[in-house]
């Protein structure tokens, strides 16, 4: 007896894939919208969108096949090396993008939510689907990268699925100035920022630096929420120097020699 | 005879004050610790309206020859000094007072914790809960005051015995209202949702099966007959979350005097997004109990802050 595929089958099949885009389309904006509501766990809830996404993905096509196509044992033999033989002229590609986002579901290298170095691109991870990873850089371009990256490439995730990230601050002042003070001004800028996040596990450091003709200071200190990383960058580097300002503590001086004073200095040396 | 009078005292003082009476037991036996020369600096921090004054009214009361009391209304902006007294045990009320959230902010504070750490005094502070929270976290402050009391909330019958000590006996009516009872235990309420659909934000009421819990507990309650004036205060409790200032105020907004129905007792419900400008003003606010507009408006360095403060509250 020979079975064949009708209209309807393929009707059926083609239903079951939009219903099941469309059921996931619903769940990622409402557990979009939804983690927006829950504050520090806004990453925790992204988090579920992937895992839910490729077990929908996964349910619809076990069903496709077992009951739209009702395949038979020797069918499924057969298809299975058509898939194969698919795979191997044409969609390895595709099917190793699927692998590969599994992988990240499983694994979570990076979440929704994260910011991440892939590549030479740097951004928030706004979607992680079947064949692609989607992220936004600070200049608003939107990245796609094949998921199948995550083997071939290291990713570095910035935050590790917390809402909040290290934010590393760099001040130059003048070899002059008074370190301990403009330390302290740092300190208290960075602490003081709305957007800061303090605590035992995430404290803040202010680190000095000596350089030839100036001092480095750097604060390394949590955002809130990754989010703000920029503002919070900024918020900290105009407070800091609205205060040094106040007390005296100078941007490094510019050491740029005349050519007479490079003459007698030469000339000196010799 | 004198010591026992005080002891008597003190015990009419302690009754006199609702709850926190573990919190006053570890106050009075650090006091006591430190007369026989173990000296430990205390910090008591709480929510704003939980208490705070209250207790340190308690133990200024209870030990009135040996406390000097200063407290604190805004934000201190000189280094402070020890008043002159022989008096060795030093109350401090809402230490949140001693700094302020911009850069340069913490002089003060960390002036008197120079001062708190090497002198012959005792500290008790008083802390608002966040501003410790805050303060723990960047200064480590919590090494300076090693015992440190945490005011617990207040239950049922303590709301009850801190409100009702201002009537006199049966001047308030407790009544049944039938509109309490009639309220479904479940209903489908609507939940406000705004969609951004082509840069447009459109409104959108999501129904949703709300279940009434305090229905439920009436109604349970009702079987084990409760007396109303405790299903009143059970209320007032969920409400209030156990914090006796918000109590009182749920009291004074529900109170027909001199009728009080459970109906009239309605949570408080907002609807507001904020953005993180509003957010951190709100925590500001919450963190200081209160604050000049003008020291808000420098600390969130913002010149809206009265179009926030307008938001908040509406």
């Amino acid at each position: 007896m020979t079975e064949t595929i009708d209209i309807g089958i393929v009707i059926d099949a083609i239903s079951i894939i939009v219903i099941a885009y469309l059921l996931t389309w619903v769940i990622t904006f409402v557990l979009t919208r939804f983690s927006e509501r829950v504050g520090i766990y806004r990453v925790t809830v992204k988090m579920v969108i992937p895992l839910l996404k490729f077990s929908i993905y996964g349910v619809a096509f076990y069903y496709i096949l077992r009951d739209v196509f009702a395949l038979t044992t020797t069918e499924s033999i057969a298809f299975s090396g058509l898939f194969g033989a698919a795979i191997g002229f044409g969609l390895k590609d595709l099917f190793a993008d699927i692998i590969g986002g599994i992988v990240i579901t499983l694994e979570k290298p990076y979440q929704i939510g994260d910011k991440i170095t892939m590549g030479d691109y740097y951004g928030e991870v706004q979607d992680i689907g079947l064949r692609a990873t989607k992220f936004v850089t600070p200049g608003d371009t939107l990245i796609t990268a094949p998921n199948y990256m995550v083997f071939t490439q290291a990713v570095a995730s910035a935050n590790a699925g917390n809402p909040e990230m290290m934010v590393v601050i760099d001040l130059f002042i003048d070899s002059d100035s008074h370190a301990d003070l403009a330390m302290k001004i740092l300190r208290e800028a960075v602490v003081t920022s709305k957007y800061v996040y303090v605590s035992r596990k995430r404290p803040v450091a202010i680190l000095l630096k000596d350089f030839p003709f100036y001092r480095r200071i750097r604060s390394k200190a949590y955002v809130n929420d990754l989010r703000y990383e920029f503002e919070f960058e900024s918020d900290v580097t105009e407070r800091a120097w609205d205060e040094f300002a106040r007390k005296g503590i100078g941007a490094p001086k510019v050491n740029v020699l005349s050519e007479s004073a490079a003459g007698n200095r030469n000339a000196r040396s010799s | 005879m004198g010591l026992y009078k005080i002891m008597n005292d003190s015990k009419q003082i302690s009754a006199e004050l609702v709850g926190f009476q573990e919190e006053l037991a570890s106050i009075q036996t650090a006091i006591a610790d430190f007369e026989s020369g173990r000296k430990l600096n205390i910090a008591v921090m709480a929510e704003p309206f939980a208490g705070r004054t209250a207790l340190l009214d308690a133990i200024e009361k209870m030990n009135p020859q040996k406390v000097t009391r200063l407290s604190f209304s805004s934000i201190v902006k000189n280094k402070i000094t020890l008043p002159e007294s022989p008096k060795r045990i030093i109350l401090i009320d809402d230490c949140q007072f001693l700094y302020t959230r911009k850069t340069g902010g913490f002089d003060v504070l960390d002036d008197f914790l120079e001062l708190v750490s090497p002198s012959n005094y005792l500290f008790i502070t008083s802390w608002n809960l966040y501003s410790w929270k805050y303060l723990d976290e960047v200064m480590n402050i919590g090494r300076y005051f090693p015992i440190q009391v945490s005011l617990s909330k207040f239950t049922a019958a303590e709301i009850k015995e801190s409100i009702l000590s201002k009537y006199k006996p049966d001047e308030i009516k407790f009544v049944e209202d039938v509109e309490f009872e009639k309220e479904k235990i479940i209903e489908v309420a609507k939940y406000p949702l705004a969609l951004k659909l082509m840069k447009k934000s459109i409104p959108v009421n999501i129904p949703f099966l709300k279940i009434n819990f305090d229905s439920i507990k009436f109604i349970l309650r009702r079987e084990e007959k409760v007396a109303i004036e405790d299903i009143i205060f059970e209320k007032i409790l969920q409400v209030s979350n156990g914090n006796p200032g918000v109590a009182q105020v749920v009291w004074q907004k529900s109170l027909e005097y001199p009728v009080i129905k459970p109906g009239r007792i309605k949570e408080f419900t907002f609807n507001i997004d904020l953005d993180y400008t509003e957010a951190f003003v709100l925590s500001t606010i919450l963190s200081m109990k209160s604050i000049k507009k003008e020291e808000l408006a420098e600390i969130a360095e913002y010149e809206h802050t009265e179009e926030i403060l307008f938001r908040l509250t509406k």
